[in-house]
């Protein structure tokens, strides 16, 4: 059976296409209805006709979704109208019904249209908000502070905090949860009816998506904390998630906003989670699982004493080796693979003597530092060959320090000098003066050192073409395919003199791309000629601003696979001081970088309240989280952090293990916090969470994924 | 007599309209002249120089490899009246995909972006003849008013 769902909005002006993105990417057949109103009188326009919304003939139309999905939704619990003509559905609950899913349902008390009052089920075991008494009807969740702007509409920065049990599945995962918001922008959880929730919990009802086989359920509801210093609670009658018989009343899932999903820039719609766990718990069977991998750049490096950096060479080193051992492991156990692009450029050309290869080899290094960082490199190699931890190449040292095609000259470009492959020829280095397609070229008119180039589907002779010379060092021009393959050679051939088998993640034949930089055609061209399937690259793919991807990220065959950093502070921050640091410069962390001091509620209480801590802890997961699964769902694109600036905040003594507050220090005197662990591990849970929906994978998944619902 | 014959049946038949040379069917053929190339939602903005994708760097191309198009077809939707100007740069690039030279061919040079709010509008680029250049920039600047959202959907045209 072909997976099939039904989503009925008030208009495509308002729409996120993030929606119907998702469900392409799951295989889940869609079909649009459009309502002619928010009212009860609204009518529902489907492709075989128009329905009155309390019709038999539209129940009987629904009857062939496995889910009928609402996608409109309010920031104001005032309003009169919205999606008043679904109220009718909530009575539509025999086994041959569809689930319903309400995300972020509009059903406030202000209400007044008595079509919609007197059809309200009376035991619905949810409170309805009412907007004059929002303190007796919801709870304010996260801390109870107002959000900047509209929370429903927030992005990649921003996000809410919330701890969420999963009572079913005895699972807990930081997930962005919104149930209801109001005008004052804060977010709100639910208010349970225990009397009307008893009634139903002891009711027998019989759907497929009563898995309790009764007619209420508790889904889900914000997790008890962990620790005494932690003291956002909930009441016992608080809820975030609840199934009314085959109804899903579920928290908010995706903007009600024009939001195209470009490929190039699709605005990260921060909420999505919900909607997979809804299209689950609906038993909406996707026909594809989404794969979760997740990316590393510069895996290996250390910040010199410039930098103010908390920890010293060695110490830096330990935490990288205490993380890189757990991430190897992570991944062993999951069967996923951490992808890395590993710094080069380091043999040939001056590279900072903290990156990959100085870091190893530079003998100014005190040995337990080398020795400290030669077991992170060889977990890597090891990693690589067992497929946990494939590793491409990554290099800063070309382009002004943009890579690939990061400037239009390199000047004063060095190539290899000697070694295994011998003393340097003078080859081409950029395209010939002359270039004609063969097909058109007079006889005896090229040169005798004419020589046939092809990138895509262009084929040309070059002849008059600049030579590099016998010299190892030469102002190489970029943008052309002799530079380009003469920098890739390069690059792979450190890796292999680093000690791995190949250059290119091994049987991924991938990497990731130094700035996200690809380079354009000329790159991609001899990237595939040595073998590559594809590389991580921003949708600006050189340094120079001169170029821009395809707009469904595939050339000729080759991957530009999408790009979503989830560090915990800013590359120009240089390094995380953690969670929270008032003397940390701007984005230097992680409340400062995702702008997560919704009024001040961190920033005013961090030297007072031990709870601000656990706040920005739950806001950054939260946020970091969304980010990534936004990338996995709707982009199918690559998450990424750098190890070294993102667990600069650990403690030494206890690298690895979990957040714990004012418990447990690292430096600066504020929590520990390992990015790397905490970010996995909560992935995990919702990975755990979603067996139908997703998968821990690989690129190469994606890759495949991509090419399976791309074509 | 033809000139061409086949062996039908062990027999050699001329080709005429009745017996024509024999052809194997390589399954469904399908054509395909036009591409979507762009779907994007902008809002619309006063600043100098941003494209369709919100980018002021003013060398970098809002679609690039679009030799194999003689056309593209601009179709948008404003939600506002606000005036409002559009412009329209392309440039070819060599095979490795680096432009002849810096900066752009303008073909289409700042022109108010016709509609009111809420209304449609369609804009061939190149507006005559056809195109085949390799990246084009398309630049939206608001000239009077206030901010409002532009949704564009740009389709390529073989």
């Amino acid at each position: 059976m072909t997976p099939k769902v039904c989503l009925v909005l008030l208009n495509l002006g308002n729409f996120n296409r993030a929606w119907t993105q998702i469900l392409r990417n799951l295989g889940i057949d869609y079909t649009l209805c459009v309502t002619t109103g928010g009212a009860t009188s609204a009518s529902i326009q489907t492709p075989q006709g128009v329905f009155s919304p309390s019709s038999p003939d539209l129940r009987s139309y629904f009857r062939q979704f496995d889910a009928v999905i609402l996608c409109d939704n309010s920031n104001s619990l005032s309003a009169t109208s919205m999606v008043n003509y679904s109220v009718f559905w909530l009575s539509w609950n025999d086994p041959e019904d569809p689930a319903f899913l309400f995300f972020n349902p509009h059903f406030s008390a202000a209400i007044t249209e008595s079509g919609y009052n007197s059809n309200f089920p009376s035991d619905f075991s949810i409170v309805r908000p009412n907007p004059s008494d929002i303190a007796g009807t919801l709870y304010a969740a996260d801390g109870g502070s107002a959000s900047s702007s509209n929370p429903l509409s927030a992005t990649g920065t921003g996000g809410r905090g919330a701890c969420i049990l999963f009572l079913a599945e005895n699972i807990r995962a930081h997930v962005q949860t919104i149930c209801n918001t109001h005008t004052n922008t804060i977010p709100y959880y639910w208010k349970l009816d225990t009397a009307k929730h008893s009634t139903l919990a002891d009711t027998a009802y019989t759907h497929r998506v009563a898995r309790n086989e009764r007619a209420g359920e508790i889904l889900a509801v914000p997790a008890p904390p962990t620790s005494s210093e932690d003291t956002e609670t909930y009441p016992s009658d608080c809820v975030a998630a609840y199934r009314y018989r085959n109804i899903f009343w579920l928290p908010h899932a995706m903007a009600r906003t024009q939001r195209a999903v470009n490929l190039w820039d699709a605005e990260v719609s921060p909420f999505v989670f919900w909607l997979l766990y809804g299209l689950q718990a609906a038993g909406v069977r996707p026909r594809y699982r989404l794969p979760v991998q997740i990316e590393t750049s510069r895996p290996l490096e250390a910040l010199d004493a410039s930098s103010n950096p908390p920890y010293s060479l060695r110490e830096q080193c330990d935490f990288l080796l205490a993380s890189w051992d757990w991430m190897r492991d992570f991944a062993r156990r999951k069967g996923t693979a951490i992808v890395n692009g590993v710094r080069v450029g380091g043999r040939d050309r001056a590279a900072g003597s903290r990156q990959h290869w100085g870091i190893l080899y530079n003998t100014s290094h005190p040995a337990e530092a080398r020795e400290a960082a030669m077991r992170v490199h060889q977990i890597l190699v090891a990693g690589h060959r067992e497929g946990t931890t494939p590793c491409g190449p990554h290099d800063y040292t070309i382009g002004s320090g943009n890579g690939l095609w990061g400037s239009a000259v390199n000047t004063g470009y060095i190539r290899h000098a000697g070694r295994q492959r011998g003393t340097p020829n003078n080859v081409p280095i950029a395209r010939g003066n002359f270039c004609v397609a063969p097909h058109v070229l007079p006889t005896g008119v090229a040169d005798r050192d004419a020589q046939t180039v092809q990138v895509g589907d262009t084929e040309l002779i070059e002849w008059e073409i600049s030579t590099s010379g016998a010299g190892d060092t030469f102002d190489l021009p970029m943008g052309n395919i002799h530079a380009a393959r003469m920098i890739i050679e390069g690059h792979i051939d450190e890796m292999l003199a680093l000690g791995f088998p190949d250059g290119y993640c091994a049987g991924h034949r991938y990497t990731n791309t130094a700035s996200n930089n690809s380079g354009g055609e000329c790159y991609w061209q001899a990237l595939k000629e040595f073998g590559f399937r594809g590389v991580r690259s921003s949708s600006n793919c050189t340094g120079i601003s001169i170029k821009r991807v395809p707009p469904n990220r595939i050339w000729q065959g080759f991957h530009l696979v999408g790009d979503e950093a989830v560090d915990n502070c800013s590359s120009g921050a240089v390094f995380s001081r953690g969670l929270y640091l008032p003397s940390a410069p701007s984005g230097g962390d992680a409340v400062r970088h995702y702008l997560l001091d919704h009024g001040s509620d961190i920033s005013a209480n961090w030297a007072t309240g031990q709870v601000a801590a656990w706040r920005a802890y739950r806001r950054l997961l939260c946020q970091t989280t969304s980010i990534w699964l936004h990338g996995t769902a709707v982009e199918l694109s690559s998450a990424y952090f750098h190890p070294n600036q993102s667990l600069m905040c650990v403690s030494l003594a206890d690298a690895t293990l979990p957040f714990e507050g004012w418990s447990r220090l690292g430096p600066y005197g504020t929590p520990h916090y390992n990015h790397a662990v905490e970010l996995l591990e909560n992935m995990d849970a919702i990975v755990r969470l979603l067996p139908d929906v997703l998968y821990w994978g690989t690129i190469t998944d994606v890759m495949d994924h991509r090419e399976r619902v791309m074509g | 007599m033809s000139l061409i014959g086949w062996l039908k049946g062990n027999r050699l038949v001329d080709v005429t309209a009745q017996d024509p040379l024999p052809v194997q069917q390589q399954g469904a053929i399908t054509s395909r002249t036009a591409d979507t190339l762009f779907a994007n939602t902008t809002s619309v903005t006063a600043d100098a120089n941003r494209d369709l994708l919100g980018s002021t760097a003013t060398e970098l191309p809002t679609l690039d490899g679009c030799m194999q198009y003689r056309k593209l077809v601009w179709f948008y939707f404003r939600a506002g009246a606000d005036a409002t100007t559009y412009r329209v740069l392309a440039r070819a690039t060599d095979h490795n995909g680096a432009p002849l030279g810096a900066g752009w061919q303008e073909i289409a040079p700042a022109t108010p972006l016709p509609g009111e709010a809420n209304t449609w509008g369609r804009i061939e680029i190149p507006s005559a003849g056809d195109g085949y250049y390799d990246q084009y920039r398309i630049e939206v600047r608001r000239t009077g008013g206030s901010g409002y959202t532009l949704t564009s959907k740009i389709v390529g045209v073989r």
